[in-house]
C-alpha cells in the first residue's frame, strides 16, 4: 500500500464515518473525530465514562495524521502512518467491523418512469485462508442470484459498475426472494467447498508429509521407553498445530442487493 | 481432504439484521471493509510480508534471508547462531512479525537473560509495532500476547504452571547456549514448553561440546538427531561438529550461521595495540612471591587452578589479589603458613599500580569515550576510585546487575560519563556502538569471550574504526598469553567465525585447560615455553585446514 493510498483510504474512512477533515494536503490531514469515531479510535473508556456520568461537554480528539515526509509536515506534531502502524492496522480492523453488512438498491439510469422490478441477489466476500505452518489468504466475491439459484463470481467488480441506493428507487419495486438469506448463505457455502476440493492440495500434502517427518524423529527420540514423558505427548500436540491443514472461510462482509434482471 | 471450517458469526448477525432491517452500512463503509481485508490478506505462502509493514526498517539482505529459510525451509524451527553483532534479534523479530502478519502466531513468549528484557521489548515495539510487554505482574502471562520475561522468573512458581497452561504459538529464547545442560530446571522447563515454532538465539554454538548441540538440538526438534543411545553410539566418538560432515549437514538443517565475512558488510576497521607495563619494584616482588607458591604454599589451594587466578590478579591490580588471599586464609584451618604472611607483607608495600597508570595516560590522551575490561570487581572497583582521583568520570557495569539499571548505566556512560569499567559478566547483549576504544585491561584466556567483549562496540552501527588496546606486563603470563594468542596466531586480526573453526577442528574443548597446564605442570620455563609454542602450531595447523591451505589475508 503507497503511501498516497493510505492518505486516500484515510480520508474516505473518516468522511464514511461522519468527521470532519479539518484541513488536509499533500501528506496529511488533520481531523475533528466525532464522539462515536473517538470512543471508536481513541481508547479512553474513562474519559468518556466520567463525562457521561457528570453530564460534561463532550470533546471528542482531533488527530493529525501524516502520510509523507515534506517541510510541511516535518514541523507538525502528529501519528506518522505507513502500511505497518498500529494505527492504520486499528483502522482497518474498524473498517471491517463497521461494512460487514449491506442492503442496496440499484438506481436506474433510464429515465423510463414505468415500474422496474429489483431482482434480489446476496452478496458475499469470503476470504479463503490455506494454512498449516504456512499460510496463504484467497479472496472470492460471489452473488447468488435468490430468485434462480444462479452463483456468478466477482460479483463486487460487477456491483462497482452500478449506481447503488439504500432506499429504494422511485418507480421500483423489489421482487421477494425464492431463496431465503440462510439456505443462501449455504448454498454459496457448498459452492465454496466445491470449489476448494477442486483446489490443488499439494501444499497439504507437503505439510502432511513435514509432519510425519517430524513425528517419525520424535517417536524415535522416545523409543524404547516404557512409559513415555509428559514433554512427548506436548510436542506431539504442538506438532499438529504446527503442521495440520486447515482451511478457513471466514465471511468478510455481505449484503442483499435488488438489482435490474440483465440478460 | 483437508478440512474445512466455516465461520459462522457473520451469517448470524446477518440474519439478524435481515429479520431488524437493518442497521445497515454505507456502500463506502462496505467498500472499505473490503478494501481493508485484501490489504490484509497474504497473497503468497512463500516470501515476507513483513518489510512491506516496517518500512522504517532496512533489514540487511543476510537477514531477510535468515527470515525467508526459517520460514520456507525450516519450518519455524530454527536455531539463529550469527556470530556477535550481526543482528540476530533483527532476525527473530522479522520472523516473529511475519507469523504474526500471517496470522499465525498469537501469543509468543520470549525468554532473554534479565538483563535484556527491556531491551527486547524496546526493540519489539519499536522496530517492529509487536506489542511486547515486560513480565511484571503474573497476570500478565494470560492477558498479554506477546510477553518478555527471563527464565528465571519463568520457571518459578506460580509463574511456571500459569505458562504451561497458556498456548503459545511461538517461543523465541535468547542466548540459548545456556540451555546445553539436560539436566538443568531450566532445560526441564523449556522441554515442555509447547513449541510450535520455535527460535533458539545463541553466538556460540560451535565451540560447545557436541552432546551439548545434541541437548539444544533435541530441545528445538526432539529426534533430529537421533535418541540419546543412538547419538551416543554414532557420534560418541566425535569431539567437535566440524569433524564430522553428516552430523554438521544434520545440524545445519536447523541451525543458521552467518559470519561476518559472508555478509559482504563493508566493517569498519579495527586497530589492535598492544600496550606492554613495567612493574615497579614493589609490584614485581609481589608477582614474584605469588609465583614462590608453586612450591610451598600448595597445601592452601582449593582448587588446582588457583596459582594461575592468583597471578592474574597480581597483574590485574593487588586488589584482586588480595580478595583471593583473604578468602583461601578465612577457608584455611590451622596456622598461617610463613609465605602467606609474606604475601600479604607485600601486598601491603605495593604503593602504585602500573597498569592503571598506563591506563589514565592513555585515556587522558584519548579524550573520547572509553571501555574498560577487566576480569576481576576489586579491580573494578579500584579503578574506579582511582580515576576518580584523577577527575575522571567512570561507570561500573556488571552482569549482576538487575534489568533496568544495566540501561541506566549505559545510559549514563552515553551521556554524562567518559569511562565505562565492565567486568566480563557485564559484556553480554548490550550494545555500545557509540564507543570506540576499548581497553583490555587483562585478556581473557578464552578467546571467545575477547570477541564478546570487542562486539560490544564492533558491531553493526559503528560507522567509526574501532581501537582495541591490550594490556600486558612484561614478564608475567600475560605477556605469554598475549605472545600467544594475539601475536603469534594473530586472533584479534581474524574474523571470529573462523576461530570458532579453528577450535573445533584441533577438538580444543578448552583451550584454557591446555594454557593452564602449560603454565601449571611445567617444571620450568623452558618447558612451558615448548608447551606454548606446540599450542601454537596446533592452531597453525588447524587454521590451514580451516582455510583449505590457503593463508588468509587479514583484513
Amino acid at each position: 500500500m503507497q503511501q498516497h493510498e493510505i492518505q486516500r483510504f484515510l480520508e474516505r474512512y473518516f468522511r464514511a464515518n461522519e468527521c470532519d477533515i479539518l484541513e488536509t494536503d499533500d501528506g496529511y490531514m488533520k481531523v475533528q473525530l466525532s464522539v462515536e469515531m473517538d470512543k471508536e479510535l481513541m481508547n479512553r473508556p474513562f474519559y468518556w465514562h466520567y463525562i457521561e456520568r457528570t453530564g460534561g461537554v463532550p470533546a471528542p480528539m482531533q488527530l493529525t495524521l501524516i502520510t509523507k515526509q515534506t517541510e510541511k509536515t516535518n514541523s507538525l506534531e502528529g501519528e506518522r502512518l505507513h502500511f505497518g502502524s498500529p494505527r492504520l492496522h486499528q483502522i482497518f480492523r474498524s473498517a471491517q467491523k463497521r461494512g460487514s453488512f449491506i442492503r442496496l438498491y440499484e438506481e436506474s439510469s433510464s429515465c423510463e418512469q414505468t415500474h422496474i422490478p429489483l431482482h434480489p441477489w446476496l452478496g458475499l466476500n469470503v476470504k479463503i485462508a490455506y494454512q498449516c505452518d504456512r499460510k496463504k489468504d484467497h479472496i472470492l466475491s460471489l452473488g447468488l442470484h435468490l430468485i434462480s439459484g444462479t452463483i456468478i463470481e466477482q460479483f463486487h467488480d460487477r456491483l462497482q459498475k452500478l449506481k447503488l441506493v439504500p432506499k429504494i428507487p422511485d418507480y421500483c419495486f423489489t421482487i421477494s426472494p425464492l431463496i431465503k438469506p440462510t439456505s443462501g448463505i449455504g448454498r454459496l457455502e457448498r459452492y465454496i467447498q466445491r470449489r476448494i476440493s477442486q483446489d490443488d492440495h499439494t501444499w497439504a500434502e507437503q505439510a502432511k508429509k513435514r509432519w510425519a517427518e517430524d513425528l517419525a524423529l520424535l517417536d524415535h527420540f522416545y523409543e524404547g521407553m516404557e512409559e513415555k514423558p509428559e514433554c512427548y505427548y506436548i510436542e506431539k500436540e504442538a506438532l499438529k498445530e504446527q503442521y495440520k491443514p486447515r482451511i478457513i472461510v471466514s465471511v468478510i462482509n455481505g449484503g442483499l442487493f435488488y438489482l435490474h434482471p440483465r440478460t | 481432504m483437508v478440512d474445512i471450517e466455516m465461520d459462522e458469526t457473520w451469517k448470524k448477525e446477518f440474519i439478524e439484521r435481515v429479520e431488524k432491517d437493518g442497521p445497515w452500512s454505507s456502500w463506502e463503509m462496505y467498500e472499505l471493509a473490503l478494501e481493508s481485508a485484501m490489504h490484509l490478506s497474504i497473497p503468497e505462502f512463500d516470501g515476507l510480508q513483513a518489510p512491506k509493514h516496517l518500512p522504517h526498517l532496512t533489514p540487511l539482505p543476510h537477514q531477510l534471508e535468515v527470515a525467508k529459510q526459517v520460514i520456507e525451509n525450516m519450518n519455524g524451527k530454527a536455531i539463529l547462531a550469527d556470530e556477535v553483532g550481526l543482528g540476530k534479534t533483527i532476525e527473530a523479530g522479522l520472523i516473529l512479525k511475519e507469523y504474526m502478519i500471517r496470522g499465525l502466531v498469537k501469543k509468543a513468549l520470549i525468554l532473554v537473560p534479565a538483563s535484556l528484557v527491556s531491551q527486547w521489548v524496546t526493540e519489539l515495539n519499536e522496530k517492529f509495532f509487536i506489542p511486547a510487554v515486560q513480565q511484571r505482574k503474573s497476570y500478565v502471562w494470560e492477558q498479554c500476547d506477546v510477553v518478555v520475561s527471563s527464565i528465571d522468573t519463568a520457571k518459578k512458581s506460580p509463574h511456571r504452571e500459569i505458562i504451561y497452561k497458556q498456548q503459545y504459538d511461538m517461543v523465541i529464547i535468547d542466548e540459548a547456549h545456556k540451555l546445553k545442560n539436560n539436566k538443568t530446571k531450566n532445560y526441564e522447563f523449556v522441554q515442555n514448553l509447547k513449541k510450535k515454532f520455535c527460535l533458539l538465539l545463541t553466538a556460540t554454538p560451535i565451540q560447545n561440546r557436541i552432546e551439548e548441540i545434541f541437548n539444544l538440538v533435541s530441545l528445538l526438534k526432539p529426534g533430529h538427531l537421533g535418541n540419546a543411545e543412538y547419538f551416543a553410539k554414532t557420534y560418541g566418538k566425535t569431539r567437535a561438529l566440524q569433524t564430522n560432515e553428516h552430523l554438521k549437514a544434520l545440524v545445519n538443517k536447523v541451525m543458521i550461521r552467518n559470519r561476518r565475512v559472508d555478509t559482504g558488510i563493508e566493517w569498519s576497521k579495527r586497530h589492535v595495540k598492544t600496550v606492554l607495563i613495567e612493574f615497579t619494584k614493589e609490584e614485581r616482588e609481589l608477582y614474584e612471591a605469588v609465583q614462590a607458591l608453586k612450591y610451598d604454599g600448595a597445601l592452601l589451594f582449593d582448587k588446582p587452578f588457583s596459582l594461575i587466578t592468583m597471578l592474574r590478579e597480581a597483574c590485574s591490580s593487588r586488589e584482586a589479589l588480595f580478595v583471593t588471599v583473604k578468602n583461601m586464609l578465612d577457608k584455611h584451618e590451622g596456622e598461617i603458613p610463613d609465605s602467606f604472611s609474606k604475601l600479604m607483607e607485600k601486598i601491603n608495600t605495593v604503593s602504585t599500580n602500573s597498569k592503571a597508570e598506563k591506563a589514565l595516560q592513555l585515556i587522558q590522551s584519548i579524550q573520547e569515550k572509553v571501555i574498560i575490561f577487566t576480569e576481576y570487581r576489586a579491580t573494578q572497583l579500584y579503578l574506579q576510585w582511582f580515576l576518580k582521583q584523577h577527575g575522571i568520570t567512570s561507570v561500573p557495569f556488571r552482569g549482576g546487575f538487575k534489568r533496568g539499571k544495566k540501561d541506566w548505566m549505559k545510559e549514563l556512560f552515553k551521556n554524562h560519563a567518559q569511562v565505562f569499567i565492565a567486568t566480563e559478566a557485564g559484556g553480554e547483549g548490550i550494545n555500545l556502538q557509540f564507543c570506540r576504544h576499548v581497553i583490555n585491561y587483562d585478556l581473557p584466556w578464552n578467546p571467545m569471550r575477547l570477541e564478546q567483549r570487542i562486539g560490544r562496540v564492533h558491531r553493526l552501527g559503528q560507522t567509526s574504526d574501532v581501537y582495541i588496546y591490550n594490556f600486558a606486563v612484561k614478564n608475567t603470563v600475560e605477556e605469554h598469553i598475549l605472545t600467544l594468542l594475539y601475536e603469534k596466531i594473530r586472533l584479534f586480526e581474524r574474523v571470529i567465525g573462523q576461530l570458532d573453526d579453528i577450535l573445533a577442528k584441533m577438538n580444543f574443548a578448552n583451550l584454557e585447560h591446555y594454557l593452564q597446564d602449560a603454565f601449571l605442570h611445567s617444571q620450568s620455563e623452558g618447558e612451558m615455553k615448548i608447551k606454548m609454542e606446540n599450542i601454537a602450531a596446533m592452531i597453525e595447523f588447524a587454521d590451514k585446514l580451516a582455510n583449505g591451505g590457503e593463508t588468509y589475508a587479514a583484513t
